[in-house]
């Protein structure tokens, strides 16, 4: 059974080119709009992986991870930054709040396949 | 008493110029901004629909192909050649997908720009809207007065502008970015 990764962002391009990269590695792909629709369709079903932005209207990434933290099914769920922020002050503000890792956009599909491999499997 | 041949009147007249003429061009930028963001936008739908048919009718040509390989249909150096070439499309596709990203991070500066203009317009508008009231006998203190109010509040206007529109997107190159795992 495939597994199902949670992209959150407010950019509707971003999240159709994170989608299509990783359903053509084989994974289900949740979309969200920003951090409130994906802390609601994380807990609709609880995902494998979740990739986040950080900057987004209604919640942003960091606020969507310490959400998730806080509930029970994700407090090991693997969660990921992709953002334009590269600074490391944001960086450890992510990793503090409990993001497993921080890719900075744009993403090269291959590289992003070859993370997503490592951190959840194929 | 040169004081006298400038009066208020005249000060506050020019302000309120500087104001208008000032938001005039603002109002310009800003209508640009907007027609940008929204041929942007229009372009990258374009491009990504476009994109996503051509690559399922690529994976369809590569399935007929592939299937024609199995029956024997190619000669040794022709499925080497189309392996070849589905190496070479798997990269291209790579490529082009890292480069439609460039909407994301053009359409977040053009945002912080839009935002930066409203955040001028509303200070020129101080400029224009100013409640002083000033005594004619002591013009001189109290246009001096006035001059440091303004002066204060385009200060902190400009630093509270500032410090909302913090610079989020330092890429200059849509080369693919770092990679930490934590």
């Amino acid at each position: 059974m495939a597994k199902t990764i949670l992209a959150v962002d407010d950019s509707g391009s971003l999240r159709q080119m994170v989608a299509f990269s990783l359903k053509a590695a084989g994974y289900d792909v949740v979309q969200a709009v920003d951090g409130q629709d994906g802390l609601n369709k994380a807990k609709e079903k609880t995902v494998d992986l979740v990739l986040t932005d950080q900057n987004m209207p209604i919640m942003d990434g960091l606020t969507l991870i310490k959400n998730l933290r806080g509930l029970g099914s994700y407090q090991k769920i693997p969660i990921l930054m992709l953002t334009t922020e590269s600074s490391d002050e944001m960086k450890a503000k992510g990793k503090a709040a409990g993001a497993n890792g921080w890719l900075v956009k744009p993403f090269d599909p291959k590289r992003l396949i070859e993370v997503v491999q490592k951190v959840i499997g194929s | 008493m040169q004081m006298n041949r400038k009066p208020i009147s005249e000060l506050r007249t020019l302000l309120s110029a500087v104001s208008e003429h000032g938001d005039k061009h603002l109002m310009e930028v800003e209508a640009d901004l907007q027609q940008i963001v929204f041929l942007l936008n229009e372009a990258i739908e374009k491009l990504v629909s476009s994109f996503s048919q051509v690559n399922a009718l690529v994976e369809q040509q590569q399935a007929l192909l592939v299937d024609l390989d199995a029956q024997g249909k190619l000669t040794q150096a022709e499925a080497a050649s189309l392996n070849r070439c589905k190496l070479d499309i798997g990269n291209e596709i790579n490529a082009v997908v890292t480069g439609m990203q460039f909407q994301d991070m053009t359409n977040q500066l053009l945002q912080r720009n839009i935002n930066r203009v409203n955040g001028l317009k509303d200070l020129l508008q101080a400029l224009a809207e100013h409640g002083h009231e000033m005594d004619a006998d002591k013009e001189h203190e109290d246009i001096s007065r006035f001059l440091e109010d303004i002066h204060h509040n385009l200060h902190t206007g400009s630093h509270a502008l500032s410090g909302n529109l913090r610079k989020v997107v330092g890429q200059k190159d849509l080369t693919s970015g770092d990679i930490d795992l934590f």
